[in-house]
């Protein structure tokens, strides 16, 4: 299963559906910053000027989020939590180029 | 006093050449580029726009219906048997070309349609992910939909890429 990481399901809504929260955690978050290499961020200059879809940085987004969400799920599976809920997502751009991705939600156990 | 023939040239004359390297194809290509966007960037961005309503056509025919929806869950009497996070995103940037016309229509003031349609196609293009994301992953439904806008380049940095992006994520349900 994809969708459910280290035996951790993770979901966005208030509550997981057919399941019972039976004890709160707290709040477990994971953050990353990460950039590209110079080429990356020379070629996406270039595609600016053009404009149109940057996959230089969709794709330097895609695998922060998914470190970021990684590092909340080992958050979450150091306090024996077996799910997340009410996950959101924050994004701020620290400099050009670089990305800081931040995923927090609550860690509970289900039943 | 530093011995000029101490200094090791070698390096610093390396990096010297690559910048200058890079200023004269930056000289070059950016008018070539700028031209390019001026002449199709509202071309290119009707064409990613047609892509996108086929897509969305297309997988509105597999779920049998618009599968997103900001709804949390509480409508669904069924009951559902798995659910989990899908999320997606895309990293969309108006041309120079669309910049300037919007710098013009800056100072008249009034709705900047020119921007406001390449933000529109990068969030179409966001949500097509979305349903191509929960259609891999064989959600029937996605719940609690939220899409967030940020700045690949903070407002305070004059240079940098002016792109916006554009992130989608929801909880994928199955229902059993």
């Amino acid at each position: 299963m994809q969708h459910i990481r280290d035996g951790i399901m993770v979901v966005n809504t208030e509550t997981i559906a057919g399941k019972v929260i039976t004890q709160n955690l707290g709040v477990v978050g994971g953050s990353t910053v990460r950039a590209k290499h110079v080429g990356k961020d020379i070629g996406a200059f270039f595609k600016n000027i053009g404009g149109g879809e940057l996959r230089a940085y969709t794709e330097l987004l895609e695998e922060s989020r998914s470190e970021a969400i990684a590092r909340m799920v080992a958050d979450a599976s150091a306090r024996g939590a077996n799910a997340i809920v009410n996950v959101r997502f924050a994004t701020s751009a620290v400099t050009s180029g670089a990305a800081e991705l931040f995923a927090y939600g609550t860690a509970v156990l289900v039943e | 006093m530093v011995d000029p023939s101490a200094i090791c040239w070698g390096p610093l004359l390396l990096i010297a050449v690559l910048f200058s390297i890079l200023g004269i194809l930056w000289a070059i290509a950016y008018p070539l580029l700028f031209l390019y966007g001026a002449v199709f960037s509202g071309r290119n961005l009707e064409k990613r726009m047609n892509n996108i309503v086929s897509r969305e056509r297309a997988s509105i025919e597999h779920f049998g219906k618009d599968p997103l929806s900001t709804l949390k869950g509480a409508q669904i009497v069924g009951g559902i048997h798995e659910s989990g996070i899908v999320y997606s995103s895309v990293v969309y940037s108006p041309s120079h070309w669309q910049l300037l016309i919007a710098g013009i229509n800056q100072l008249f003031g009034g709705s900047v349609s020119i921007i406001h349609r390449v933000i529109a196609v990068g969030r179409a293009e966001a949500t097509q992910r979305l349903r191509e994301q929960a259609q891999t992953a064989g959600w029937e439904d996605v719940l609690n939909v939220r899409i967030d806008t940020a700045e690949m380049t903070p407002s305070s940095v004059k240079k940098g890429p002016r792109a916006v992006e554009i992130f989608a994520y929801g909880t994928g349900v199955r229902y059993g």
